[in-house]
């Protein structure tokens, strides 16, 4: 009776009354359905075993070992761990310029998707040209942003000082890269660039979820534009703002690309965030000393992966309010 | 008398001012880069250098492209691009539907427990750290050679989001559809592939774009997979790989001409289908 169900599903009762009879065949076609389901997901389930969860064990299990590659992989226990947190310095200044990077970029971008996304919500052909416009940053490639940012704040030719020269706003060339703070600034206009549209389209789904009603009742008492925006718009946008702020933390955590072209961590390293820190580890690259350290690099990878669990979670802890505003 | 209308009809206008000054301000800023980088692409390689904040090319030149198509060899870049993005791009159409469809309407023991595990994977993935796993994995494969590592990568392990769209909509077909067939002797996989998939056809171009989106855009892992072998290199991984190798300055104008080609496809599909793309990336996004 049970599988007679199961097969029926929502189905019609003429049908189920029919199949009653041959409820032996249908336990056979039971068996096939779940033969083909499996095979149907059997090269999925390969890619994921081979592409995901296989990497997640090589970095547990070599971040164990002292492995540079080539000779014997000597088991050390938690060794590379004591390294990072004790004769570390280079992974936690990475982490450092990650979250000031977060702070600045997710601060400023959010700020002007909501205020973009509040004066252009609703129909209408030109706020339609608008959104389009705003969203087109997101569909370049982040690689390609890098590149045409670091073409863009190049000291010497770069359009950016021209530009600030032109109007006045500086005397000489800034170096762009020269130093931490703006190598960072060129980081976050660079990642605000890509990310505002985005989260502004966001931002238009959570508006349009927003009861008209609230609005014509707030004008009837008598509150004007700005107390509506406060009182009614940013309240009732919390549970969409827990999950922008959510994808903003993780997406700026686990930022490469970009940075990989523009900064490249210059200067000396004092710009590299924690992803391009670990894997210039792996791979080799500018400001890393002796490279092909996999065995210390998987533990920083498995520390990494740790601290973006810890911050996953306690986010969503913390911001458990947001999602029960209404 | 007329006073108090006067000034609500002043403070209106100054809103509407100050809107309109916040809404340019911003359009300068998300358009100004890419309308720099494509004049810039039509000016000479000496103008580019000394022209600064000038804007428009003194005279138009195509010689760039011509010589990034012929000389620094984007036509091969260009080539290999399409060739990835293609294989991505209906490889992944056919994983997600597939995926999805199983997890819709199949019936099978360790369905829940599947499903959580692959939700789980979504939350332990920490992007670009698992490249050098990955690599080795396609070495012992021997895949590291060519885009086909990047190409098997991809399609087979599809991200979650994908899996969720695709379930989702599958979801809204009404299951009277396939139990009629199923009577009619249809098996689970002829229901899929004769019946469901037809009905597809919003599902696929959502999927489409949004693959498309991510396999022309790629960068790390098909630049770890060519490396040492630009001849297999896409056109990302090309444009940016002038930038660590030629002389910086000479190869200005080569740089923008290849970022020029390898953002306008982009561009442009994005122009005509916007709507889907806009769509596409907030459901994907918004579920994982």
């Amino acid at each position: 009776m049970d599988i007679i169900q199961k097969v029926g599903g929502v189905g019609s009762r003429w049908r189920e009354s029919r199949l009653v009879g041959s409820s032996r065949s249908l336990a056979g076609s039971q068996h096939i359905e779940a033969v083909q389901s499996y095979l149907m997901l059997l090269p999925m389930l390969i890619g994921i075993a081979l592409f995901t969860l296989y990497p997640m064990v090589w970095l547990i299990r070599w971040s164990l070992y002292t492995y540079d590659g080539y000779s014997t992989p000597i088991f050390i226990g938690l060794e590379n761990f004591v390294r990072a947190f004790t004769r570390e310095s280079g992974y936690w200044r990475a982490l450092n310029s990650t979250f000031i990077i977060m702070v600045f970029k997710i601060g400023i971008e959010l700020s002007i998707a909501l205020i973009a996304a509040v004066l252009i919500t609703g129909k209408g052909v030109m706020n339609s040209l608008f959104r389009t416009f705003f969203f087109m940053p997101c569909i370049i490639s982040v690689a390609i942003i890098g590149l045409i940012f670091f073409l863009m704040f190049n000291p010497y030719q770069g359009v950016v000082n021209a530009i600030l020269q032109e109007v006045g706003i500086i005397q000489d060339r800034v170096n762009w890269f020269g130093s931490k703070g703006k190598a960072l600034t060129v980081i976050i206009v660079g990642g605000i660039w890509h990310s505002f549209g985005i989260n502004m389209v966001y931002f238009l789904m959570g508006l349009q979820s927003i009861p008209r009603e609230l609005y014509e009742c707030a004008r009837i008492d008598g509150a004007n534009d700005v107390q509506q925006f406060f009182k009614i718009t940013i309240p009732m946008l919390a549970p969409v703002m827990q999950v922008i702020l959510m994808l903003a933390i993780l997406g700026t955590m686990k930022m490469t690309d970009m940075v990989l072209v523009l900064t490249n961590g210059h200067p000396g390293g004092e710009s590299e965030v924690v992803m391009t820190y670990v894997f210039k580890y792996f791979f080799g690259g500018d400001g890393i000393e002796g490279a092909s350290q996999f065995g210390y690099a998987s533990a920083l990878a498995v520390i990494t992966a740790a601290i973006l669990a810890v911050i996953t979670f306690g986010y969503l802890t913390i911001s458990r309010r947001m999602s029960r505003i209404y | 008398m007329n006073s108090i209308p006067t000034a609500l009809r002043l403070n209106l206008r100054i809103a509407s001012i100050a809107k309109y000054l916040f809404l340019a301000v911003v359009l300068v800023f998300a358009v100004f880069p890419i309308i720099y980088i494509l004049l810039s692409s039509l000016k000479t390689n000496q103008e580019i250098l000394t022209s600064g904040a000038r804007f428009w090319p003194e005279r138009i030149v195509w010689r760039n492209y011509l010589e990034a198509w012929h000389l620094a060899n984007f036509k091969r870049y260009t080539f290999n691009s399409i060739f990835l993005s293609f294989f991505v791009v209906t490889g992944t159409i056919l994983t997600s539907t597939t995926a999805g469809y199983v997890f819709a309407r199949g019936n099978f023991p360790g369905k829940k427990t599947i499903f959580a595990v692959l939700t789980a994977t979504m939350f332990l993935s920490v992007g670009s750290l698992y490249l050098y796993p990955q690599l080795k994995m396609a070495m012992a494969l021997n895949i590291h050679r060519s885009l086909w590592g990047v190409i098997i990568i991809r399609v087979f392990s599809i991200g979650v989001a994908k899996l969720y769209i695709a379930r989702g909509y599958i979801n809204t077909i009404p299951r009277e559809i396939d139990e009629a067939a199923k009577i009619d002797g249809c098996s689970f996989f002829r229901i899929y592939w004769n019946i469901i998939l037809p009905l597809l056809k919003p599902l696929i171009a959502t999927i489409g774009l949004l693959s498309f989106r991510q396999a022309w855009n790629d960068y790390l892992l098909p630049r770890v997979f060519t490396l040492g072998n630009m001849n297999h290199a896409p056109l990302v991984v090309g444009v940016i790989g002038l930038k660590s190798t030629g002389e910086a300055t000479t190869s200005w104008n080569l740089m923008i001409a290849g970022t020029s080609i390898s953002i306008l496809p982009m561009i442009v599909v994005y122009l005509f289908l916007n709507r889907y793309f806009i769509e596409g990336l907030t459901v994907g996004s918004v579920k994982g």
